[in-house]
């Protein structure tokens, strides 16, 4: 028998996430028929500087995007164990965790990653990227780079920038290395420019949601966001997110928001709890709120504003060491703060995740910072964003209870 | 021992020392709290370089700022400093190391009113020319803030004569290390536990004078002791603040004959060339000695150099420390596990924390351990 | 020629006497919070059984957390030593035992000649550990001695996923306000405890035949879970509780 479908539901589901899960299907696809098609397979974290392998023709393979997928599909705590049996404590971050022990098994939702040729890793979003790239590069047998970018406390020194400067030609001589061939400096001005392009545009997505109501919540961009992360630097990406921003501004024009009847507008921070986006936007969506923006999603496009397209190697240096989680918690707290003023926020819901200690550390200060500023109430979630062992249902439906009776009370005086 | 029973009353108080140093010597005090502060940068300056190793207390003060997945050694540390206990500290430098401890150092900047805050964003990897380069970079930017911070001028020859003790103390306390690994009678694991916490607390030209003397003494007694044949053990890990540990392994019928511990060899692994610029020959050294492992070099450097520190001490087995939600040596832990079992090197995980211990439970994992050796 | 084996546990005390290398006696008692005396009322009251006096010459070892406050005793060894040597005694092809204690769970690797060559033990929150089910059968208002056997009815077991103690607490209180029937979440609570001794015990480098001593081995739903995660069959020994104690008598025999 057919499920009834309801209307109402019909009319806010996005149209262009069959387009995107197509995209996606399509790219793990091709990487797991890299060794076909003779191409080169580079793992590299999030936050790293995936251009260079764009121009070099690699197919570029996102561990932290299989650790989210695995969240998802929630096989987080199956592997997780996996891991925990191969000796790694069930204190380490679960992306990690999850990553080491489906490579020895070719689990979870795809059958595995494709084997990598090389692996990229850049220290700007956790020091823990460094130690699971070591544990890969030991297990696959395959050369590494590290992009060391200095965490920026304060500043920004003319030493780091000197450094990282120097790195991005030693990571070019290297990719030059093991693809044995040369890097074409035209093709590589022009994937930057496209990865501008693709920044830019999400930061526009992302920008929609000023509208009240919003066309998006969060948990929409936590998923919309594989791009950017994923095919940043490619044609695809672009169109892609040209077509869903033409999608939002429709929405906005037809009056459609994410949550059917918006009264109150929330932040989220640090990385999503994969397998309960659901729940969490179901039960948000029952208060009336939408989760209008969060730190996440946004870092992919929070370092623009230091990124010169005309000169997109020199200015990446910067780009790609002063992003969100590289910076101190004083600076993370302003930017939280032009958020919240951007997108006009009653309440900040931060997500306490045992897993990235660089996130977590700092959220009660940068907590306290907001609420002197600008006087908003927020709610502390203790979960995991794979590891379902660390979330407790009913208490976090409390909490959340408790946390929207205060955001009710502050927006009726 | 004479000199030992100074060294103790020091560790055992550290706080009340270093004010008392202060008071009465005039010097100025940099709290540190890792093996990668460029401490000899700070003595050449004048002042007394406080190595922080966490608090017994109970964390209530620092629970406000930090998470209960944040590994005791920094909520100790960040205890001790909001609760007032540290408000006499001149200064606190924040070398780069774990993420855990990149935040101490922003929550430590924005809530501790104590003194100056110098970062020194030190490389995470030691194995390329560009990051020893910025090594350098960093270890001279650091000289010229600390000279602002503290209102000195650090001439070469300071930064020489620096170096040339720190060269002592490090080559006296590897003496140490060898006469116990040679006999390990000679002196109580405790009391070299108490030796090397004096280099990170006491004044170090005193500290060297009490040190001279320990060894002395000790190898004189080494003539008289007779070995007994005693299980030799290596520890492994981040830092050890549990001096009981010692005991318990004593009592069970063991020794530690050798370590691979940031409060341990890892502090004094490695001498600093006293030719050519002093800052290049202080990055030289952090670029050779042994890693941390929060520090890239290559991928198997702390397995091999564990299992040479096995073997060159004769050990039966090797007994990791491992600090509760320390990220870097979690991670290291299985590989280091793995090659140790190639090697046939027995060994034991301990997981630890700095606050109160199960002490039966320790016990039990030690002694069932030595019985398996 | 006797020898005698303390077991002196968190919850209880067990004795074992042998004679001639036999068993001859066992006994157990609630430790209380004297373990000292614990220890010595149960080496009376076993030597009284066995029509023996204290001053006739016995090697006694103690063993369990308690080993060090047995004063008579002629050495103390640790409950790992000694659940191999019993175990061994039990069944002398055992290569594994998982003991599933008040406060500790174990695995541990015996080599072929039954001497101890890898042990892992449970980290130091009580989540697989005798404790947590305790814990969990209070949550559920269930004797203790029926809760595995109530297990077994369950058809579908609740799944439990929370590491914690206290969070796992949480969520068997709201399956019960959601109406979940009892035995599906004392299944669930098994299935979660076997989970985490099977990590253990992949850690020490799972070999068989396979035992299982200490208490928990009498509760039939927690070795069915455990073996159903195991993948194995396990041995059981109707001495499953004394076998720290049996050990500890039979490594009495080897003191000179």
């Amino acid at each position: 028998m057919a499920e009834e479908k309801d209307p109402e539901k019909e009319k806010r589901k996005i149209k262009s996430v069959k387009k995107m899960k197509d995209i996606m299907t399509t790219y793990y696809i091709e990487a797991k028929m890299a060794e076909q098609t003779g191409k080169k397979v580079a793992w590299i974290t999030s936050g790293g500087p995936v251009e260079p392998l764009i121009a070099m023709d690699v197919i570029p393979v996102y561990p932290e995007n299989h650790g989210a997928m695995i969240g998802a599909s929630k096989m987080g705590i199956d592997l997780c164990q996996k891991a925990e049996a191969m000796n790694y404590s069930s204190d380490l971050c679960s992306y990690a965790r999850s990553d080491i022990s489906c490579a020895t098994v070719n689990g979870g939702p795809i059958g595995g990653l494709p084997k990598p040729d090389m692996l990229i890793c850049c220290n700007n979003i956790c020091g823990t990227v460094l130690k699971w790239y070591e544990v890969q590069a030991r297990y696959f047998n395959v050369p590494l780079f590290i992009l060391d970018t200095p965490f920026c406390h304060t500043q920004f020194t003319d030493e780091a920038r000197k450094y990282v400067r120097k790195q991005i030609e030693e990571y070019i001589l290297f990719l030059e290395d093991v693809c044995a061939k040369k890097m074409d400096h035209d093709r590589m001005k022009e994937v930057g420019k496209i990865s501008v392009e693709g920044q830019r545009l999400w930061q526009a997505v992302l920008d929609t949601a000023q509208n009240k109501p919003a066309p998006l919540s969060a948990f929409d961009a936590f998923f919309h966001l594989a791009l950017i992360v994923t095919l940043r630097g490619t044609k695809l990406a672009v169109d892609y997110y040209k077509e869903l921003l033409a999608e939002m501004k429709q929405r906005i024009a037809d009056g459609i928001g994410a949550v059917a009847n918006e009264k109150y507008r929330l932040l989220w921070d640090n990385l999503p709890i994969w397998y309960r986006t659901k729940w969490l936007s179901e039960k948000f969506a029952a208060a009336d709120a939408c989760l209008v923006a969060d730190t996440y999603t946004s870092a992919w496009c929070g370092a623009l504003k230091y990124i010169d397209e005309n000169n997109f190697l020199e200015s990446m240096a910067e780009g790609y060491s002063r992003i969100y989680l590289n910076i101190g918690i004083d600076e993370m707290a302003r930017e939280v703060i032009k958020m919240v003023d951007k997108y006009d926020v009653d309440g900040l819901v931060m997500h306490s995740n045992r897993s990235c200690k660089p996130y977590s550390f700092g959220q009660l200060d940068i907590q306290r910072i907001v609420r002197k500023e600008r006087g908003l109430p927020s709610l502390m979630i203790e979960a995991d964003m794979v590891d379902e062992r660390f979330f407790s249902e009913s208490q976090i439906a409390t909490r959340i209870d408790a946390f929207m009776e205060l955001v009710r009370e502050r927006k009726g005086a | 021992m004479e000199s030992l029973e100074i060294l103790t009353a020091a560790v055992a108080d550290p706080f009340t020392y270093a004010r008392k140093l202060k008071k009465d010597g005039g010097k100025k005090v940099v709290g540190y709290m890792c093996t990668y502060a460029p401490e000899e940068i700070i003595f050449a300056a004048g002042a007394h370089p406080l190595r922080l190793f966490g608090s017994n207390k109970n964390i209530i003060l620092a629970d406000g700022h930090l998470q209960a997945y944040c590994c005791s050694l920094v909520r100790g540390v960040l205890e001790d400093a909001l609760s007032g206990d540290l408000n006499f500290l001149d200064g606190m430098i924040f070398p780069h190391t774990c993420d855990t401890v990149q935040r101490l150092s922003d929550i430590w900047r924005l809530n501790v009113p104590a003194g100056f805050h110098l970062d020194v964003v030190l490389p995470v990897k030691l194995n390329t020319a560009s990051a020893r380069e910025y090594l350098i970079d960093v270890l001279n930017l650091f000289r010229s803030n600390l000279e602002k911070a503290l209102k000195v001028k650090i001439t070469g020859d300071d930064l020489r004569k620096s170096i040339a003790l720190y060269n002592e103390i490090r080559n006296s306390l590897k003496r140490v290390y060898e006469l116990k690994s040679k006999n390990p009678q000679i002196i109580k694991g405790k009391d070299i536990y108490t030796l090397l916490r004096g280099a990170m607390i006491m004044e170090r030209s005193s500290y060297l004078k009490l040190l001279q003397s320990a060894i002395k003494e000790l190898e004189k007694s080494a003539i008289k002791t007779t070995n007994t044949k005693k299980k030799r053990l290596v520890l492994s890990g981040g830092l050890c603040s549990h001096p009981d540990i010692y005991s318990v392994i004593e009592d069970a019928g063991g020794d530690v004959v050798a370590d691979d511990l940031c409060t341990g060899s890892r502090y004094f692994a490695g001498l600093i060339k006293t030719d050519g610029d002093p800052i290049t020959a202080i990055a030289e050294r952090y670029l050779q000695r042994v890693i941390c492992s929060a520090k890239h070099k290559d991928n198997k450097s702390r397995a091999e150099n564990l299992i040479q520190t096995a073997q060159e001490n004769g050990a039966d087995g090797v007994i990791f420390m491992l600090l509760k939600f320390c990220d870097p040596h979690a991670f290291d832990y299985p590989y280091l596990k793995e090659a140790l079992d190639k090697a046939v090197i027995p060994s034991l995980l301990l997981e630890v924390e700095d606050q109160p211990q199960a002490q039966g439970q320790l016990q039990t994992r030690i002694e069932a351990f030595l019985e398996t050796l | 020629m006797y020898t005698a084996g303390i077991d002196i546990g968190s919850i209880t005390t067990k004795a074992a006497l042998f004679k001639y290398g036999k068993l001859a006696a066992t006994k157990l008692i609630f430790t209380g919070y004297n373990s000292e005396a614990a220890g010595k009322k149960i080496f009376t009251e076993i030597l009284q059984e066995a029509g023996l006096k204290e001053s006739e010459h016995i090697k006694v070892v103690s063993t369990g957390y308690g080993r060090g406050s047995v004063s008579f005793a002629d050495k103390a060894i640790t409950e790992i030593t000694c659940h191999a040597a019993g175990a061994r005694y039990l069944n002398n092809t055992i290569r594994f035992i998982i003991d599933i204690g008040g406060q500790d769970s174990k695995a541990i690797l015996l080599d072929e000649n039954g001497k101890v060559k890898n042990f892992v033990m449970n980290d130091k929150c009580a989540a697989g550990t005798g404790r947590f089910l305790e814990v969990m059968a209070r949550a559920l208002e269930i004797d203790l001695d029926k809760f595995g056997a109530l297990s077994l009815k369950s058809q579908k077991p609740a799944p439990i996923s929370s590491l914690c103690t206290v969070f796992a607490e949480s969520e068997v209180i709201s399956l019960i306000s959601k109406g979940v029937a009892r035995e599906d979440i004392a299944a669930g609570i098994h299935e979660s405890i076997a989970t985490r001794v099977s990590a253990l015990a992949a850690r020490a480098g799972l070999t068989v035949p396979v035992m299982i001593t200490g208490g928990v081995a009498k509760n039939i739903g927690a070795v069915k879970a455990l073996e159903k995660a195991l993948n194995i069959n396990t041995i059981i020994s109707e001495h499953a509780q004394l076998t720290g104690a049996i050990g500890a008598a039979v490594l009495a025999q080897n003191l000179k």
